[in-house]
């Protein structure tokens, strides 16, 4: 296990270059000009382009410019987003918390639930639940997530009138920055719902909860089902499997055979689309934040896209792949505690 | 002769196969297909489907007065019929505007569908826009193979340390969030329907390049592979003459079934304003029109239903399409159900 985990942790730095060489050398199609907004550190020096461009090397060959680059990567600077007037760095990290807090609400749930009806569908093969499970799956696997999302905003937030977009309620919202200057409101964790706990409020938790159950049950939805017709096939498949047969004959009641013996081992490929999933939820989070009017960094990106706001858009794509890749080797690391058989490969 | 023909192995007929056999008891398979076909049909026949509502830029690059359009254009015998269908002018992408009022306006007579924000016919961006989807589709399919069979066939035939790297680099693109590298792409080449269309290709191609690296290292493993290489035939001969042909038949099958993923891909990237241009017919562009009218005046809040429900049906059903046939076909091609 410890060979596996330092063989794969030693990936991290490597995966990483490959990324910020593809980034790096994606700039170069750029003109100087645009590339030295890559280094701007504030609004002022923006006047300043030319000297920027002497001052990092921007005319010189490639290996030079992404030695100054990496230089300063390392250092956090990422240059300067007009979309969010701010540092690239500093953006994401104000952002960051909203989105984390969104992923966290829908991945646990969607997790969960979809674990269950996979499981359920598998045991009740070509029965009706199985029946209705399969075709809702295929039906929201087919879904975008832009459709649902604004569906979901018309009908449950226009026409019911319930939940909300945004955030927080537009009061709260100044209330907020109002009590936040006096230092009676501390931003511990940037996660709202756990921050209303921590100073007291129970009224901004709810608030924030409120807010959210729209644009994760989006997330929920579409990305669920892909989950529970993967953990569905992976059950079937272990069902009919000799060992089940074994446990059956050995006269185990149906609960055991199905929910000790089968699906633990179902689970295991289910723990790898997990980590895929969590790279598709950051897709996901770009769509649902920019309807559901969430200022995380999903509505950042797609508004620094439209916007071209490259040193945005070049930071948040290497600063997702530095998450998406340690969630991938999280993950890997996990298979191979569940599944020793995956170490010695 | 007729002995020597007799002689030939006979290939079983694609009719009579096991796999067609699956495919066509499967009810689903042909929901799917009946859905495509549609699609197909509507993709055709746009021409003739909006000959009433062209634009007059699209008429005018047809050579066509509006008195006569409906007329030419719905009649297969006039050479200006099959000039619309096979070969239409750019201009008749665009979504002709009734007026420019930002309001979206209720389906009407004329307007079956209403109209967008800004005048544009819904129903002409719709009708026009399935011909985007498979145009962009089919090509972004067939960039991305070819991407994924140039990697994915270096990596199995050459093996070795260049195997290693390519399957490397793979994963790292594999692993990248598809929008995300996606987005860099457009903002850094600038808006434009290629610029989209690479960019998806860019993302796509490592799913092939693995199983077609999957399929030739068994492949490699046939006996006839041995065989060849004992008569003498060296080593581009046998990948070329027997190893890729007999590797690559699943992935072209899978991969066309990914027309329904990639035309999602397009919408959501238009969804956001990074489509190709305004007043473009494409399917995502017609929900962006929505964006600001999704939720009515207080009191009425589905008043501009119309705005996001055809577009988003249009797009939702052409994806459910080739899901579920996507899914027959899988299943019909594996030999385990």
């Amino acid at each position: 296990m410890l060979t596996f985990t330092v063989r794969r942790l030693l990936q991290l730095p490597l995966v990483l270059f490959a990324v910020s060489l593809i980034i790096v050398g994606m700039m170069q199609f750029l003109p100087p000009s645009a590339r030295a907004a890559a280094f701007v550190k504030s609004e002022q020096q923006l006047a300043h382009i030319d000297e920027i461009i002497k001052q990092y090397h921007l005319d010189a060959p490639f290996y030079v410019q992404y030695w100054t680059w990496l230089q300063n990567a390392l250092h956090g600077n990422f240059g300067f987003s007009r979309v969010a007037k701010k540092p690239v760095l500093e953006a994401f990290a104000e952002k960051l918390p909203v989105s984390a807090e969104l992923a966290f609400y829908a991945f646990f749930p969607m997790l969960i639930v979809s674990i269950w009806l996979g499981t359920l569908a598998a045991i009740h093969r070509d029965k009706l639940i199985d029946q209705i499970v399969r075709v809702l799956a295929v039906l929201f696997w087919s879904i975008p997530t832009f459709v649902l999302g604004i569906a979901l905003v018309a009908v449950v937030y226009g026409y019911l009138r319930l939940f909300g977009i945004g955030r927080l309620p537009s009061n709260l919202i100044i209330e907020l920055a109002q009590a936040s200057a006096a230092g009676k409101f501390h931003y511990y964790t940037g996660f709202l719902t756990l921050d209303g706990l921590l100073n007291g409020r129970l009224d901004v938790t709810l608030a924030a909860l409120k807010h959210l159950v729209l644009p994760a049950l989006t997330l929920i939805l579409v990305q669920g089902a892909q989950l529970v017709r993967v953990m569905r096939s992976s059950m079937l498949d272990e069902l009919g499997k000799d060992y089940v047969r074994t446990a059956r004959a050995k006269g185990l009641p149906d609960r055991v055979v199905y929910y000790k013996h089968a699906r633990r081992n179902a689970l295991i490929p289910i723990i790898t689309l997990a980590g895929l999933m969590f790279a598709f939820m950051i897709n996901g989070v770009v769509i649902t934040e920019t309807i559901f009017n969430l200022p995380g960094l999903g509505q950042w990106a797609a508004l620094a896209a439209v916007q071209l706001d490259q040193p945005a858009i070049l930071g948040f794509a290497l600063l997702t792949a530095v998450i998406v890749t340690t969630a991938n080797i999280v993950v890997d690391l996990l298979y191979a505690l569940v599944d020793p058989r995956i170490r010695y490969e | 002769m007729a002995e020597l023909a007799a002689m030939k192995p006979q290939r079983e007929s694609f009719w009579r196969s096991r796999v067609w056999k699956r495919f066509r008891r499967n009810p689903l398979a042909l929901v799917g297909t009946a859905i495509v076909i549609f699609y197909v049909l509507v993709a055709i026949f746009a021409p003739a489907l909006t000959a009433d509502r062209m634009g007059r830029n699209c008429l005018r690059d047809l050579g066509l007065k509006r008195s006569e359009a409906v007329r030419v254009l719905r009649n297969p015998l006039h050479p200006v019929f099959w000039r619309a269908t096979l070969a239409p002018p750019k201009s008749c992408y665009r979504i002709p505007r009734k007026g420019y009022s930002p309001v979206p306006k209720p389906p009407s007579k004329k307007y079956p569908l209403g109209l967008a924000g800004g005048g544009y016919d819904i129903y002409y961006g719709l009708v026009w826009g399935t011909r985007t989807a498979f145009y962009v589709g089919i090509l972004v399919v067939g960039i991305a193979l070819l991407i994924g069979i140039l990697i994915g066939g270096a990596s199995g035939f050459l093996g070795g340390w260049v195997d290693n790297l390519l399957m490397r680099f793979t994963d790292v693109i594999y692993a990248f969030p598809g929008l995300v590298l996606v987005m860099v792409v457009v903002t850094i080449f600038g808006r434009s329907l290629t610029t989209i269309m690479l960019a998806i290709a860019v993302v796509a191609w490592p799913t092939y390049a693995r199983m077609l690296r999957g399929n030739i290292l068994k492949t490699k493993a046939q006996d006839y592979v041995d065989a060849a290489r004992a008569l003498g035939a060296g080593g581009l001969r046998i990948f070329l003459k027997h190893v890729l042909p007999n590797s690559i038949g699943p992935l072209i099958i899978l991969a066309s079934l990914d027309i329904g993923s990639i035309v999602l891909s397009v919408a959501a990237l238009s969804f956001l304003g990074l489509g190709p241009g305004v007043g473009f017919a494409d399917w995502g562009q017609m929900v962006n029109f929505a964006r600001g009218w999704i939720v009515g005046p207080p009191g009425e809040p589905l008043k501009y239903w119309y705005t996001w429900v055809w577009p988003s049906l249009m797009i939702a059903l052409f994806v459910l399409g080739w899901n579920l046939l996507g899914d027959a076909v899988r299943d019909a091609l594996d030999p385990r159900s």
